[in-house]
């Protein structure tokens, strides 16, 4: 508990510094759907005579694209972005950073397991997240409701705001995985965010080529927008995926962090 | 009844050595030295002793429980300080020590206080802002604020002003009278001649000996010094048991180890003007071991 | 020199991952303009009638989508976020890198000035990025005029990229003079980058509502935009004049500061 309480300490400030920049950015974003939804309605006759390839290059679906959700799925892009950087951040550092701040020997000296040490850090990372989402998704049903003309399905979009914490799941998974296998990172943000930008192009072509398989690279597009608004639900394909994904990268971490040496400065 | 047994360790890094078939035991309430230059292996010994790096074979107990198996039990009672200290950014010394002390089920607050005291630690500072010596201090509060039963001490004593170190050694020695055993590791002789009980000498990842500190100087060498009347060959004492034979002008100095008749015989051969027979001092014995095969 | 040499090496590896990347996002960019092709016509028709704001959303703007290189315009956002990203964080990690890895005293005890170090270090950031920028407009001309059939496009590219020079280098002289000015070390990559972001985020605001537009001064990203670029053949005066003014406080500012810095270890 001790362990816990500390990271939960040691990750304060960038846990707020996240959670307001999610904030800010969902509210920017939404502040703008008044203007865009009434330009928007204009154009929409206009889109209709057009063909099919044109409109899923353009990426969004075209009965969704004026109304609030999916506008907001647009901006979840940038949502996604930011949130899987935050959670990839978290997960590259929590258990590197003992080696790189040297403390290492510290921690490892103090009557604990390993798995101790492993399940504090991650428990941490995960209510960071967890906090993180419970303020990130209640201030933008706030701001979606002060937008929104018409009535808007909650569950959808409930459904949609949620995936920013399974998407951080698979990158906090995937963040704590690699500072396992590279013990020595020295710049996390480089890590983080040369992984994060690299899933996200990666997802920006499988979104066009329509290939199913690069899509279950791309953590970015497990929870597609579209198919979310039109089913109310979840592929369950990606979910279990995910899922499997997440499990073994944590599984696989708590492995080599108990068995890997811990080498003097 | 023995502390810490060590059998047949051996870590190799890839195929780097590390230490190779390093054995040997530390008895309860002992202070136990452990000496070699940089390089040796001392501190590869002493991090697989904590499990922070795995043994490739052989095994090792503490307190009769092996190292990694019970490896979290063991270290409720063992205080460790290591040569560098380094420390969370943005904690006070307090909130440090205080973060240390949670890990133990007890109340360490007065203890914190006490050892404070003695080594004149300033508790509000920011770790950020302390001298390297400072930052030692804090280390040596961490390592002894649970009361530990075993404290492993890894070249401890850099950073520390002579004032600090002789408080830190009486510190050590109280700890050792109330029934703390303590394995001191250093290269510095004249702090493990000073204080440990038996040494073991390690070379090239090997136990070269191990030995009582007072058995090594008493009953192994004698440091001989003798001033010639007239210069005579320094041959004249390549007999057995000498070492590290030399010469300078008409004084022949030597360690000699064996029967110490014959020795008195071989000096009496000769016209001598002065002779001096001391104890070594562990750094020549540390020398002789060091290069007699080289 | 040897600094200078240093750096080079240090740097190796990642100029190596993102030169990758960046081949990497215009090949399989320019791949998806042949899925367009067909459509071409029709797509620029309902371009043209596209309000700002969706035009914002499809990234588009009023580029001529038809052609090889208009589709080029498009993709030359997400390579300038890519090549700044990447300018970001070299510029504050070859600065701050030595306090965060404890090296400073090493390095700063040999006799060269501050002043020399500096110099060795920006020379070395200079050269890979604008090995960045050559490896993006190598890969640029043969991808888009692979598809050009015949129509030499080397000058539209080659002006694009002299913007996203200029663009590099801003970001490089912020990422610079953040960390020469920031006191904690750790922190310098993430606050360039964050800076970055947020940068990025107002330029995307400002297209999605025109009444931010006056905002667009101090966004970089708006500065050399593919549209105006493409549409006259150069570059906006003023912008011009406003990044050699950035580009100028900022190295002097990261002169400055880190000549006065204390080194904190």
């Amino acid at each position: 508990m001790n362990m816990f309480l500390h990271e939960l300490k040691a990750y304060r400030k960038s846990t707020i510094v996240w959670t307001l920049s999610l904030v800010a950015l969902v509210i920017l974003f939404l502040s703008m759907f008044p203007s865009f939804s009434k330009d928007a309605e204009e154009f929409k006759k206009l889109l209709e005579g057009f063909p099919v390839e044109v409109r899923k290059a353009i990426g969004l679906s075209i009965d969704s694209i004026a109304t609030l959700l999916g506008f907001y799925s647009y901006a979840f892009l940038y949502l996604k972005l930011a949130g899987a950087i935050q959670a990839m951040n978290l997960g590259t550092s929590i258990l590197s950073k003992e080696s790189r701040e040297k403390t290492a020997d510290f921690l490892l000296t103090k009557p604990v397991t390993r798995k101790q040490v492993v399940t504090a850090k991650v428990m941490a990372a995960l209510v960071s997240l967890i906090l993180t989402n419970i303020v990130f998704i209640m201030l933008s049903f706030v701001m979606a409701s002060i937008v929104a003309g018409d009535e808007f399905s909650k569950k959808v979009f409930f459904l949609l705001s949620i995936t920013l914490f399974f998407i951080q799941l698979m990158f906090l998974a995937l963040g704590i995985i690699i500072s396992v296998i590279f013990p020595k990172i020295k710049s996390v943000i480089s890590v983080s965010l040369g992984t994060v930008f690299g899933f996200f192009m990666l997802g920006m072509i499988s979104s066009t080529t329509d290939d199913k398989a690069l899509r279950y690279l791309t953590p970015f597009y497990y929870f597609d927008s579209a198919y979310i608004v039109k089913n109310t639900g979840y592929e369950n394909s990606f979910l279990v995926t995910g899922i499997i994904l997440i499990i073994a990268a944590v599984a696989a971490s708590y492995y080599l962090y108990a068995k890997k040496d811990v080498h003097s400065v | 009844m023995n502390v810490i047994e060590i059998k047949n360790l051996t870590k190799m890094y890839g195929k780097a050595r590390g230490i190779e078939n390093v054995s040997f035991n530390v008895e309860e309430g002992e202070i136990f030295g452990f000496i070699g230059p940089n390089g040796a292996g001392k501190s590869t010994t002493i991090r697989t002793l904590l499990s922070l790096i795995y043994p490739t074979s052989g095994s090792a107990a503490i307190f009769g429980k092996d190292i990694i198996t019970a490896a979290p039990e063991i270290k409720k009672d063992i205080g460790y300080l290591p040569s560098e200290v380094f420390y969370y950014d943005n904690m006070k010394v307090i909130d440090l020590l205080k973060y240390s002390a949670s890990f133990y089920k007890k109340d360490c607050t007065k203890r914190i206080r006490e050892l404070a005291e003695i080594m004149e630690l300033d508790l509000t500072k920011k770790i950020d802002d302390l001298s390297l010596g400072n930052k030692k201090k804090v280390g040596i509060v961490q390592g002894l604020l649970h009361e530990p039963k075993l404290i492993i001490l890894d070249e401890p004593t850099s950073g520390l002003d002579p004032l600090m170190q002789q408080k830190f050694f009486d510190l050590l020695e109280k700890e050792n009278k109330k029934g703390a055993t303590i394995l001191f590791s250093s290269h510095i002789l004249s702090e493990v001649q000073r204080l440990c009980d038996r040494v073991a000498i390690i070379k090239d990842g090997r136990i070269v000996t191990v030995e009582k500190i007072s058995t090594l100087k008493e009953n192994t060498y004698k440091k001989f010094k003798v001033e010639t009347k007239s210069e005579i060959g320094m041959e004249h004492f390549n007999v057995e048991g000498v070492n590290q034979l030399e010469k300078d002008g008409s004084t022949i100095s030597f360690l000699f180890r064996g029967n110490i008749n014959s020795i008195m015989k071989k000096i009496a051969e000769i016209e001598i003007a002065n002779i001096w027979v001391e104890e070594p001092d562990l750094e020549e014995i540390f020398m002789h071991y060091y290069e007699r095969e080289d | 020199m040897n600094i200078f040499k240093r750096e080079m090496k240090a740097n190796r590896k990642s100029l190596m991952i993102w030169s990758i990347g960046v081949i990497f996002m215009v090949a399989s960019g320019m791949g998806k303009y042949s899925s367009l092709e067909g459509s071409g016509q029709s797509m620029n028709a309902l371009m043209a009638d596209m309000p700002k704001s969706m035009q914002a959303i499809m990234g588009t703007g009023s580029l001529d989508l038809s052609s090889p290189i208009g589709y080029f315009g498009v993709l030359f956002l997400y390579l300038a976020v890519m090549a700044a990203i990447d300018a970001a964080m070299l510029g504050a990690n070859i600065i701050s890198k030595e306090e965060r890895d404890k090296t400073v005293e090493f390095l700063l005890v040999k006799p060269i000035s501050r002043t020399s170090m500096i110099n060795s270090k920006l020379l070395a950031a200079l050269v890979n990025i604008l090995i960045f920028n050559l490896v993006t407009f190598a890969s640029s001309v043969a991808m888009v005029g692979k598809y050009a059939e015949g129509d030499d496009v080397t000058g539209e590219v080659t002006t694009l990229m002299i913007g996203m020079f200029i663009l590099q280098l801003i970001f490089l002289v912020i990422g610079t003079a953040i960390a020469a000015f920031y006191k904690n070390a750790k922190k310098a990559t993430s606050l360039a980058t964050g800076i970055l972001l947020f940068l990025f985020i107002l330029s995307i605001a400002i297209d999605l509502n025109e009444k931010l537009d006056g905002l667009k001064y101090f966004t970089p990203f708006k500065y050399y935009d593919a549209k105006y670029i493409l549409n006259e053949g150069g570059f906006d005066s003023l912008y011009l004049g406003l990044s050699a003014l950035l580009i100028l406080t900022l190295s002097i500012v990261t002169y400055v500061f880190y000549r006065k810095r204390d080194m904190n270890i």
